[in-house]
């Protein structure tokens, strides 16, 4: 099995139900050993950088901009949602997807309810200011903060 | 990246944490670089873009100057 078709599904799978597979779901769609499939997660992560592992674990965290956890950023299109990793990614799953949505946060400060819509393939309400702390070069080293 | 209500809250939030506020911009702003950074996470044979290739991203979509240099010029 290689390792780019499990990557694929994962992200399908992200795509089409708002959640990330478990090492067992992957095993049991390929017809592999969670084992095997654990081993393909971790080449993933440190050889491609095609998605983030739970720390310590097999299990997915990110496969940017998915989140396989709740976040601050839930993002819903009709009746599916996703959670993003940060106000960047909870567009980008609109984009990526190719559907219109929304997505919806709160100022950390305020705890002032934020949405931001996308219509017609572009943002057409969109209260409060994008703040990017982290310079861009910093982005990668502690991505959890990013 | 977060949102928040407005430029006051951001430098709230950032004096709390001993930061110095980094890019504040508007939510329109940053479409174009929410549509084009993972606009090849689906394709079958995705290869992590290079370094160069998202530096050309960020520069397209408007992000320029040190804050959003990957890379060395």
């Amino acid at each position: 099995m290689h390792d780019s078709r499990i990557r694929l599904w994962i992200y399908q799978h992200f795509a089409g139900t708002g959640r990330a597979p478990s090492p067992v779901e992957i095993a049991a769609h390929f017809g592999l050993t969670p084992d095997h499939v654990e081993r393909a997660l971790h080449r993933l992560q440190a050889e491609r950088d095609a998605l983030v592992l739970i720390p310590g674990g097999p299990y997915i965290w990110m496969a940017e901009p998915f989140s396989a956890v709740p976040t601050s950023f839930l993002v819903r299109s009709g009746t599916r949602q996703w959670w993003g990793n940060c106000i960047w990614d909870g567009l980008a799953i609109l984009a990526l997807l190719g559907v219109d949505g929304a997505v919806s946060t709160a100022c950390p400060v305020s705890g002032q309810p934020l949405v931001v819509s996308v219509v017609d393939g572009a943002v057409v309400a969109a209260p409060g200011v994008v703040h990017f702390a982290v310079a861009a070069r910093d982005w990668w080293r502690d991505i959890g903060f990013t | 990246m977060l949102l928040f209500r407005s430029e006051d809250n951001v430098r709230a939030w950032c004096g709390q944490r001993h930061l110095t506020p980094g890019e504040i911009f508007d939510p329109p702003r940053l479409w174009p670089l929410a549509r084009a950074w993972y606009d090849d996470r689906l394709e079958p044979d995705w290869r992590r873009r290079t370094v160069v290739q998202r530096q050309a991203i960020l520069d397209a979509a408007g992000f320029r100057g040190s804050f959003w240099r990957l890379i060395d010029s």
